[in-house]
């Protein structure tokens, strides 16, 4: 027998998730069937879809080697101005991600390195270069922050232990610490993965939301509204929801696994 | 010197380690003591070289470690949770550090050797969650064994066990470190570890270490009001010395209670101290010499009747309260305003029919009543 307290935060829960249910799926009865399947294969919808995978594979993958330094500093050491150092590494989740994508193209752009650069032969902006530094710099700040809960939870005498026993700290971060963090990496991956995909407004002003050459899912569902395309509008709001509930569902699957079969 | 620690400090913000002075012999057995947060923990990764010291020198073999890293120093560590690696079994555990130093024949064969040892070869292959505290316990001494240190730490590391688990492992530990010659710092809050595996014991507080002597120094002579206060010396009590000879000296604890304490040792430590001073003090009440006396409760025998015996104190006071505790029953009784706590059997007890309020003949010898030499301490 449940007890009172439970069935309400039971229903509380379930109803509050269909809300979000049904609102999501509302989507997937906006457009015809054959709109639907015209827009799924037309050439624009395949590459925003390519794009988007590219771009957030290479960007989740130089997240993760960034964070997992940056986190376990964060968690491990100390060091003078760490706390401010923190809140810099946060502030991008507390403000408008339209405001990193002006920031990143004030800085990057003809106002601040863009012309140096220029001279260098380096284009950052308007580009799939631009586009992968806009996702690296909105998912960072979320990808560092849950891995450094991760570091933070181990107990620091498991690395304390096998350093005693002969390993040093390379050693005892490969063979210890990361092990133990597995839980914590997989999160951080999916994380850092679905923030990428769905990144939209840094992606629009460091990318330039350029038609078939810096549009992902995200800017694509943006340019065809605004041009009133609603069928590869809404299509592509449908892709970008069924790659970010795969990418989370796999990556939750593998991540339980591999969490229990190691302990 | 085998380990020798030289005014060793330790800044770690919130806490410190003050000026730690301590050697040990090849093979010897320590046990600290203290207070939870006294800094006991502290100092034993600081021995294994996870704090760095501000101050002092750590040396073992004669080689300074100050510098040297924790991975280098061949020091092992047990922790009371024992913090074997989850994702690992209990082989793949013992074998993590072996085998660094070992070839993979010599490994199996060590485990296998040291198993037996410890009795957990029947575990060896078993996930670590699903071992009882006792054999987690065994698994992590093993980790520590194998790799044939040249020290083992141990952090309370039968706390989490059950009394018979605790003693089978006591006796385990004892025999190992024999055969091993290992030499061992062992922290502790239960008394049994320190008189079954101390060959010394260091009671720490705040950081520091108050007294490290032989464990019957420290139980019966405990150098300050903390450590008589700590090992449970119960009756401790500041006073004037109004009489002193070579042999005893005459405290004066309040309103004309007097005792007598033949504590050889401190007596000539203040004999030599105030020796032009003593005849002097004794003239004026405000200039006497304050003390601190400690009477451990075994040590007050009770009696319904005055009788004649070698002890020198002898008191009537009234039982104020009495407190069962498993065989034994704390009497604490009232004289003047000083209470002394005194322990009886259940059955002395119910012969002597000890009940409230009932008045009672208290006695102890002088040679029970340690005068704490740190007295200067208390008195400033």
């Amino acid at each position: 027998m449940r007890s009172k307290f439970e069935l309400i935060f039971i229903g509380v829960t379930i109803a509050i998730t269909l809300v979000f249910f049904v609102v999501i799926g509302s989507m997937f009865l906006i457009p015809t069937f054959d709109g639907f399947i015209n827009a799924l294969f037309s050439e624009e919808m395949a590459f925003a879809v390519s794009l988007t995978l590219f771009t957030s594979l290479i960007s989740a993958t130089v997240i993760m080697i960034c964070c997992i330094p940056m986190a376990y500093t964060l968690a491990r050491y100390e060091f003078p101005l760490k706390r401010l150092f923190k809140i810099i590494i946060d502030l991008p989740m507390a403000f408008p991600e339209i405001v990193v994508g002006i920031a990143l193209l004030m800085f990057l752009g003809s106002n601040g390195i863009g012309d140096y650069l220029e001279i260098l032969g380096i284009e950052l902006v308007f580009n799939t270069t631009g586009v992968i530094i806009a996702q690296f710099f909105v998912a960072l700040p979320f990808a560092v922050k849950t891995l450094y809960s991760t570091f933070n939870y181990i107990d620091p005498r498991y690395e304390f232990v096998s350093r005693s026993l002969g390993y040093g700290e390379i050693a005892t971060f490969y063979n210890v610490t990361l092990p133990l963090a597995k839980k914590g990496l997989f999160a951080t991956i999916i994380i850092a993965i679905a923030r990428c995909i769905g990144t939209f407004a840094s992606v629009l002003f460091v990318g330039g939301g350029i038609l078939m050459k810096t549009e992902t899912l995200a800017v694509s569902m943006y340019l065809n509204l605004s041009t009133g395309d609603i069928d590869l509008s809404i299509t592509a709001g449908i892709l970008l929801v069924i790659i970010s509930f795969i990418t989370i569902a796999v990556m939750e699957k593998y991540a339980k696994e591999s969490y229990t079969s190691s302990f | 010197m085998y380990l020798e620690i030289e005014d060793l400090s330790v800044d770690l913000g919130e806490f410190h380690l003050k000026n730690i002075n301590l050697n040990l012999e090849k093979g010897e057995y320590l046990v600290l003591i203290g207070p939870t947060g006294s800094g006991k923990s502290v100092l034993l990764e600081t021995i294994i070289g996870f704090y760095n010291p501000t101050k002092g020198t750590i040396k073992l073999k004669n080689k300074l470690l100050n510098d040297v890293p924790p991975e280098v120093r061949e020091i092992s560590i047990v922790y009371q949770d024992t913090v074997l690696f989850p994702n690992m079994d209990v082989y793949d555990n013992i074998a993590y550090g072996a085998q660094k130093k070992f070839s993979k024949e010599e490994v199996a064969e060590k485990i296998n050797k040291i198993a037996k040892k410890m009795k957990i070869e029947h575990i060896l292959h078993r996930n670590i969650d699903t071992l009882s505290g006792g054999e987690s316990q065994r698994a992590a001494l093993a980790r520590a064994l194998i790799v044939e240190p040249k020290m083992i730490l141990m952090d309370e590391p039968f706390s989490a066990l059950d009394v018979s688990t605790q003693a089978k492992l006591t006796s385990l530990i004892k025999n190992v470190c024999k055969e091993y010659k290992t030499t061992c710092i062992h922290v502790t809050h239960n008394f049994n570890d320190v008189w079954n595996l101390a060959d010394r014991v260091g009671v720490m507080k705040d950081g520091k270490i108050h007294q490290l002597d032989s464990t019957t120094e420290v139980f019966s002579r405990p150098e300050n009001n903390f450590v008589a206060d700590f090992v449970g010396v119960q009756n401790i009590f500041e006073g004037n010395i109004i009489e002193i000879s070579p042999e005893v000296a005459k405290i004066e604890i309040g309103h004309g209670t007097i005792i007598n304490s033949s504590d050889i040792y401190c007596i000539t430590k203040i004999n030599k101290k105030y020796k032009k001073d003593i005849t002097k003090k004794k003239q004026h009440d405000h200039e006497r010499i304050k003390v601190l006396i400690a009477i451990r409760p075994e040590n007050i025998i009770f009696s319904n009747e005055k009788f004649e015996s070698s002890a020198r104190n002898q008191m009537k006071g009234k039982i104020l309260e009495i407190i069962e505790s498993g065989p034994t029953v704390l009497v604490n009784v009232a004289i003047d305003d000083h209470i002394f706590k005194g322990l009886l059997t259940k059955s002395s007890a119910d012969i002597l029919s000890v009940k409230k309020n009932k008045e009672i003949y208290i006695s102890f010898k002088s040679l029970n009543v340690n005068i704490i030499s740190d007295y200067e301490r208390f008195n400033q």
